[in-house]
């Protein structure tokens, strides 16, 4: 009974986690329908900023955290300078900025190897500790991450809904180009919308960082995370984050249940069905991307 | 007509420059990118230290020595794609590597067509050099031990040494390593009365172990044992199991052999056993250590070992068969080496197997963030 609470826990844990990456994903979607790839890298990135902010230069974590939020928006406004603006200038399909987000994030994950070697580093612990009841296990950092991603979402559609910039974003997600006849500077609203996914994948980084290790391939969860945004209905917040908690559930309760060797196979199997009955995802728009 | 017939001469012309070569050509199937590059890091960087210093000596027999490296990403297909490479394009008269069973076992085929000897470094899978009928692979070598060795010197040492008897396992399904070890550690393990209570499984590059942690807790093992080609995954678990404050008698093999094991989990660790063919921590060591990290900022692993190893067979190949000697005959020499001095240490080679005879295998403890030697098995 107490190992089936402890993988009801140990599921919420990496919902949270899986959720703070999707919003991320369904952020970019939202305005420019198309998945960023180079999510990962942007993540990777934060993280390494991180542990050279604590390690390296010896600062404070409440100066080394922003520092690595930083470097995120940075990484992600460099991607939209030289990966992705071009491209949208000139109205390329939406597959060949797909594909120059995956080139750019397979290179920059190679960079990383090249610089920083393939070694995991260990983060201090910013959020030790958590608390026993019974013998379930609850690390103050699960809650931290869930908290976050939930904070992160509300952050989100507060800016998206509420205020002038949202209105910005949401009219071009809707028609880039008379949103551009309408006095939005498309290139501006790209700043910022690649700066914000840039924060969000750096959070995901420091949070990555803190519960695993920091290494040039930690990024490669967010390829749960995507699946998790395109079960919530890529372009939906909230979709992106009830689409984590269900693909981080599903997943546990297998491994609990079943085995831990038929957990992705199963898992998968579950998400094919989904997507069968509600082909936009849960929380999908009727358009079919 | 004409182009066709000038590019073609230009091509044969390329091709008969790539091997019309007076020295030595030796292969490497390295891995230098993707999420293990940990592992080729070191020993690239030593196998060049070591040709330079041959070279500088005149080289081997009297012939210089070439390296050429490639890169596999630690990837079955790229070093399968880099093994035709080397032999086709390259000409390379013998290959070192690779270091994972997974692409040694389909690389054995290769090595047996092509007439190339390969010694592959710590793939230490049985199949590596036989087939599934016990038949040797004539031109496929390595100079690592094989699993049942480990496996079972595991077994043996966590029952008798140790008082355990209710085993779990935690391991990667996609790796031949990883299952071999847990099927010879578990034969061994039922045989001398143990019992083996949980076989959790997750898949290359995993960094959840929660799931599988919770259950072999719940299942109430006494000794975890996980058997994992990179250190990677038991760093990670460790980590994770200290978090949910899971107390247990951890078991290794000689995948968690890097020293960044201990910056990254030594704490979590602290009292775990683990089995190896060799120990960067031994005093005969310590020269090269200080050298190879003075020179290049990073520490030597066992992988470097083992690659340098590799290299010091194919030097007395070379000088048992002669310095022109071709394929069949260095792998004539390399498979009845006998009592052969190489970098870790002195080994005969079973012709029937082609696998080491005589490598101890090491019983290794994490204490106070260092490896400490506590047992020496010498495998019969």
């Amino acid at each position: 009974m107490d190992a089936a609470l402890q993988q009801l826990v140990s599921g919420f844990s990496i919902g949270a986690l899986y959720g703070l990456l999707a919003v991320g994903y369904a952020l970019v979607y939202s305005v420019y329908r198309f998945t960023n790839w180079s999510f990962d890298a942007l993540l990777v990135g934060a993280a390494y900023a991180l542990w050279y902010a604590l390690n390296w230069a010896g600062l404070p974590w409440w100066l080394a955290v922003p520092l690595a939020l930083l470097a995120g928006a940075v990484l992600g406004w460099l991607l939209e300078f030289t990966a992705y603006r071009r491209l949208r200038e000139r109205s390329a399909p939406r597959v060949l900025v797909l594909i120059s987000a995956m080139g750019a994030n397979l290179m920059m994950i190679n960079l990383f190897t090249l610089i920083f070697g393939g070694a995991l580093r260990r983060l201090p612990e910013l959020v030790p500790g958590g608390w026993r009841i019974g013998s379930v296990s609850l690390g103050r950092l699960d809650v931290a991450t869930g908290l976050l991603a939930c904070a992160a979402l509300g952050a989100l559609a507060w800016v998206l809904r509420r205020t002038r910039v949202g209105m910005a974003i949401r009219a071009s997600a809707y028609d880039l180009e008379t949103a551009a006849l309408m006095g939005v500077d498309a290139n501006q609203l790209a700043m910022l919308v690649f700066g914000m996914s840039g924060v969000l994948a750096g959070l995901a980084g420091i949070m990555v960082g803190l519960r695993y290790a920091v290494y040039p391939y930690m990024g490669l969860v967010t390829l749960k995370a995507m699946i998790a945004a395109i079960l919530g209905g890529l372009g939906s917040l909230e979709g992106a984050l009830a689409g984590a908690f269900l693909l981080a559930l599903t997943e546990t309760l297998i491994a609990a249940t079943v085995s831990t060797a038929w957990r992705d196979l199963l898992a998968f199997a579950v998400l094919i069905v989904v997507l069968l009955v509600f082909p936009n995802g849960l929380f999908g728009a009727r358009e079919v991307a | 007509m004409r182009r066709l017939l000038a590019v073609l001469v230009l091509m044969a012309g390329l091709l008969s420059g790539c091997s019309r070569s007076d020295n030595i050509r030796i292969g490497v199937l390295s891995i230098s990118s993707g999420p293990d590059a940990y592992v080729g890091q070191a020993s690239d960087l030593a196998l060049r230290d070591r040709v330079d210093e041959l070279n500088a000596a005149g080289g081997i027999a009297g012939r210089k020595v070439e390296l050429v490296i490639y890169d596999t990403r630690g990837e079955i297909t790229e070093a399968v794609a880099a093994a035709h490479r080397l032999i086709d394009q390259d000409r390379v008269d013998v290959i070192i590597g690779p270091s994972w069973s997974g692409a040694a076992i389909p690389i054995a085929a290769i090595a047996d067509e092509a007439q190339v000897p390969v010694i592959a470094t710590t793939a230490s899978n049985p199949l590596v050099t036989v087939d599934e009928a016990g038949a040797v692979h004539p031109f496929m070598f390595r100079v690592c031990f094989i699993d049942p060795y480990q496996g079972s010197a595991l077994a043996d040492f966590a029952y008798h040494e140790l008082g355990l008897r209710r085993a779990g396992f935690i391991t990667d399904i996609t790796s031949p390593y990883s299952v071999g070890i847990q099927q010879f550690f578990s034969e061994r393990f039922r045989a001398l009365g143990g019992e083996v209570v949980a076989e959790e499984a997750y898949q290359a590059n995993e960094t959840e172990f929660r799931p599988m942690l919770t259950k072999v807790a719940a299942a109430g093992a006494d000794v975890l044992m996980v058997p994992s080609a990179t250190y990677r995954d038991i760093a990670l678990a460790a980590r994770q199991a200290a978090g949910l404050g899971i107390n247990i008698q951890y078991l290794g093999v000689d995948g968690w052999m890097a020293d960044d094991l201990l910056a990254m989990s030594g704490a979590e660790l602290e009292g775990a056993y683990l089995a190896s063919g060799v120990s960067t921590e031994a005093p005969r060591f310590a020269e090269f250590n200080a050298a190879f990290s003075a020179k290049h900022g990073i520490q030597p692993s066992i992988y470097a070992y083992y690659a340098l190893d590799a290299l010091a067979a194919i030097e007395s190949a070379y000088y048992a068969a002669g310095s022109y000697a071709d394929g069949p005959a260095l792998a004539e020499v390399l498979a009845n080496l006998k009592d052969t001095e190489l970098f870790t240490s002195m080994v005969t080679v079973d012709p029937a197997t082609h696998n080491p005879l005589n490598k101890p295998v090491e019983i290794l403890q994490v204490r106070q963030g260092a490896w400490v030697l506590v047992k020496t098995y010498t495998p019969r």
